[in-house]
């Protein structure tokens, strides 16, 4: 194989990923007061997991591909967890020591199929300002972040919704943050500039086929397990109520 | 991302990354007298209305010496799940660290809770590895598993052997050097008061404090109730709850008026 051709490859490959990532539905995360709230919308399986005491993780992509990024960073934090110290485990060890150099060989092999993938990484922290972010890319690459994060398939969607993230100077309350999320979500999903919908009405449609799924990763955790999916009745208030 | 034979397996994880637990070597010496583990003495579980108590003295000895004074022997499995131990404080503490992890891990990875009896049986296959140490003389320990079962509304106790086989006790359980002298006082409760289960919080833990200073009476690896306060956990439908200071040390100062 020529260097041409290698680098064609690759080409044909990041076309490949980016073009089925382009469908599939955004991740938000922000830092909220209680903790961090990490939301999207789903059709069918989960995509909002914990990875460990102060970690969470949602994306996007093929759901089988998801499945063993996630089972990868499962099982690297629970192994040092053990060998070390639940201290000792951090997004920054997850992600860069563990899950971007597997991204990265899986991605250059030419033999393979790449990952469809998009990651978002959460730490939770004493305090949203120290709260932290990592986005990975389904070649190995990944980028920090924080007060929030926010992957999309789109580029120009994920533009829209980190200028609906920043809007808040401090990290608001939950419910306040539920409701920047749906917003963020819903602006990632189609571009409303275009269209000139309201966004209620877009998410509105968008609900019909699917169902919001968000989690808080708690800031001052009493109970061992800081991650809670939040139930229906928590996040019903803020959602467009039907005509 | 490649596949292990037993998906949510602590153990399994370890292995497959070379990692060791135990890691008290099983290979010593066949009389490895010269080492004196530090081990914790008695610890006691008893029922109540809404749970189970779990009440240990902070006494850690190493052969005939007082090696600590404020060990935690009741220790947190999970938000539904007590261990109190006593024995090894090093196999036992590990032992605790690995079911931790061990229980996060299968939640975590398979998407749902370890059931009780996966849990349980996890604890007899951690006392199973411990047991080459222990029948060398060192590093066996006996827990007392304390859960509240969410099917059945109730608190539960369990105990075990060094082997790991376990066994499931209606009102009370206890473990350490300590323990024996004390078991014929539980039943004397059980019969001429009423049991355990039906009692309320405050008188469950009353009864299970003048059961440890006895047992201190009796045995001098226990501490008791007299020089430091004990440590005393719940756990009831509401999960793991330490018992307040106030409270303690209220209890404390009638029973030693007694």
């Amino acid at each position: 194989m020529t260097p041409y051709n290698w680098q064609q490859t690759l080409r044909q490959k990041a076309d490949y990923v980016e073009d089925r990532l382009k469908e599939g539905s955004p991740v938000v995360a922000l830092s909220a007061q209680e903790g961090i709230l990490l939301l999207t919308v789903r059709r069918g399986q989960r995509k909002v997991f914990e990875i460990y005491d102060r970690l969470a993780f949602s994306g996007l992509g093929n759901q089988s591909d998801l499945e063993a990024v996630r089972q990868l960073a499962v099982d690297f934090a629970h192994a040092e967890g053990f060998q070390r110290s639940p201290d000792d485990v951090s997004i920054q060890r997850v992600v860069g020591v563990a899950l971007s150099p597997a991204l990265k060989r899986s991605f250059s092999d030419p033999l393979r199929l790449p990952l469809v993938f998009l990651g978002l990484f959460a730490q939770v922290e004493p305090t949203p300002e120290d709260d932290l972010y990592y986005l990975l890319n389904y070649d190995g690459e990944f980028s920090l972040h924080q007060r929030y994060a926010a992957a999309a398939g789109r580029e120009a969607g994920r533009i829209e919704m980190e200028q609906v993230l920043s809007e808040p100077k401090r990290a608001p309350k939950l419910e306040a943050a539920l409701e920047i999320a749906l917003r963020a979500w819903t602006v990632g999903r189609a571009s409303l500039k275009e269209s000139g919908e309201r966004w209620e009405e877009r998410l509105s449609q968008e609900l019909q086929q699917g169902r919001v799924e968000a989690a808080l990763l708690e800031r001052d955790a009493r109970r061992d397990r800081r991650f809670r999916l939040l139930p229906e009745s928590e996040i019903k208030p803020f959602l467009p109520r039907r005509s | 991302m490649s596949e292990r034979k037993s998906p949510g397996d602590l153990m399994s994880l370890l292995e497959a990354q070379g990692i060791r637990f135990p890691t008290v070597d099983a290979d010593l010496p066949k009389n490895p007298a010269s080492v004196a583990d530090v081990h914790g003495t008695t610890v006691i579980a008893v029922k109540f209305d809404q749970g189970v108590l779990n009440v240990a003295d902070r006494r850690a000895t190493a052969g005939n010496a007082i090696f600590y004074e404020e060990a935690e022997k009741i220790l947190k499995l999970d938000d539904e799940t007590l261990i109190a131990i006593a024995g090894s404080y090093a196999t036992a503490s590990e032992a605790v660290r690995f079911l931790q992890h061990s229980f996060k891990y299968y939640a975590r990875s398979q998407l749902q809770e370890m059931s009780l009896e996966g849990k349980l049986h996890e604890v007899s296959r951690v006392l199973g590895r411990a047991l080459p140490g222990a029948l060398q003389g060192i590093g066996g320990f006996l827990p007392i598993v304390s859960a509240f079962d969410r099917e059945k509304r109730e608190g539960r106790i369990f105990f075990y052997d060094a082997m790991g086989a376990r066994f499931e006790s209606r009102e009370f359980g206890a473990a350490g050097s300590g323990a024996e002298r004390i078991r014929g006082a539980f039943e004397y409760i059980v019969r001429i008061k009423r049991p355990f289960r039906q009692m309320k919080l405050e008188e469950a833990l009353r009864e299970a404090l003048l059961l440890l200073e006895i047992a201190a009476s009796l045995d001098t690896a226990t501490s008791g109730i007299r020089q430091r306060l004990p440590s005393a956990k719940t756990v009831t439908a509401d999960g793991v709850q330490e018992l307040s200071e106030d409270l303690l040390r209220a209890l404390q100062r009638e029973l030693l008026a007694l």
